[in-house]
């Protein structure tokens, strides 16, 4: 699964970092770093903090957008907005990193995995405050048709309970991502493991 | 790729197109466009770099990214230019390579040092004047420090901050290659006669 880090469009990098922390103590994922808030240099000094101590936890490191600090912090991939820069030339400029998406129609989806992206985020599949921009629900049969029409891993993203986690798995999603159930460190493990337990049943 | 010799930078605002600001500028005789717009998508500024930077390469004029290392590596811009909050100057050297054009802010001789050891090919030394086209929390340098600065980085200078047609001569005579500006031209009711005014007077 990924778990996105950060509250929304608030920025505390000491949050991401507690959380990567509690990361040790879970299932591996996907942590994708999310501070809309900090400046280049601040992201920068974030993610390389961030790599070693995910690294240890055998789970991905993942930087929004920039896979310019990427590379430079060491970490393991870049996960683009649907607005980014053309996955294609991310991917080749960036050949060496894991490459995620965030898609919000089948035809980006499409357009995406037939760029050489590594996984997609596709959604909002129910209600969610964080996803609103991305326009209403798109459900599970949107979900399924996406799953359906690409190869490479899709996760499902925008309103995820672990119970409606199960839901997503049968429309064909690979695994799952949410911000929100994250937001406190403390139960960060305990919360991914609920999560994996509705994901593999 | 080198740079010129007494030359006008025009950085993009806010708010003009930046592809119309930047043929403007081109048109006014600036040799380097820097393109900075903090708010806008990756995707916005991979295509707006695209095409200035082929407007640039019709005028042998240098195009240059400001922070986004990301977007000159995707569409190979001819560099990029960094503040002290952006990714470390020796850093951006190493994503981008010998070849490219490295700009790095600086405002004392300890960062202008700092800016030679990190392989910056030029700094953008301000701000010089006071400013509205960037929220500033420290006082203008003024011209006098230009010098002693320049001597530190060893490396050619481009001087920013609210330098217009009525100040850009003591600038000039402070010492550095080029000045910066913002607003002087993409704030004049015509840009191309703005930029061509900062021209003349540059080359003097």
């Amino acid at each position: 699964m990924v778990v996105s880090s950060g509250a929304g469009h608030l920025s505390d990098p000491g949050l991401a970092l507690r959380q990567a922390e509690k990361l040790s103590c879970s299932d591996p994922v996907i942590f994708q770093l999310r501070e809309k808030g900090l400046e280049t240099g601040p992201m920068y000094s974030l993610c390389k903090r961030l790599a070693p101590i995910i690294e240890g936890s055998g789970s991905l490191l993942m930087v929004n957008e920039r896979f310019d600090i990427a590379l430079a912090a060491g970490a393991d991939g870049v996960h683009l907005p649907e607005s980014s820069c053309p996955a294609d030339i991310v991917r080749k400029a960036a050949s060496g990193l894991v490459v995620g998406q965030s898609v919000h129609s089948l035809e980006s989806a499409v357009r995406a995995a037939r760029a050489g992206i590594d996984y997609l985020l596709f959604g909002p599949v129910y209600q969610t405050p964080s996803k609103e921009a991305f326009g209403p629900p798109q459900g599970l049969d949107s979900l399924q048709e996406v799953c359906r029409s690409v190869s490479i891993p899709v996760f499902a993203v925008g309103g995820i309970t672990p119970e409606k986690a199960t839901a997503c798995i049968e429309n064909g999603a690979f695994g799952i991502a949410a911000l929100g159930p994250f937001i406190n460190p403390e139960s960060l493990p305990e919360t991914v493991n609920r999560y994996q337990s509705f994901i593999s049943s | 790729m080198t740079l010129p010799r007494k030359f006008l930078c025009v950085i993009t605002d806010e708010h003009l197109c930046p592809i119309e600001l930047a043929g403007m500028a081109l048109d006014g005789g600036a040799r380097m466009v820097q393109l900075r717009r903090k708010n806008a998508s990756g995707r916005e500024l991979f295509e707006w770099s695209v095409r200035i930077q082929e407007l640039c390469r019709r005028r042998d004029a240098i195009f240059i990214v400001n922070d986004r290392v990301d977007i000159a590596l995707a569409m190979r811009a001819d560099g990029v230019h960094v503040g002290q909050d952006d990714l470390p100057a020796s850093l951006v050297r190493s994503l981008l390579g010998p070849d490219s054009i490295i700009g790095v802010s600086v405002s004392n001789v300890a960062e202008a040092e700092k800016a030679r050891l990190d392989g910056a090919d030029y700094i953008g030394v301000g701000h010089i004047f006071p400013t509205v086209s960037k929220e500033k929390t420290t006082l203008p340098l003024g011209t006098s420090p230009i010098r002693e600065i320049g001597k530190a980085a060893g490396v050619p200078m481009i001087a920013i901050g609210g330098i217009d047609a009525g100040n850009v001569q003591d600038v000039m005579t402070a010492g550095v290659s080029g000045i910066a500006v913002i607003s002087a031209v993409s704030g004049a009711p015509d840009p191309v006669a703005a930029a061509r005014e900062l021209v003349n007077i540059i080359r003097q």
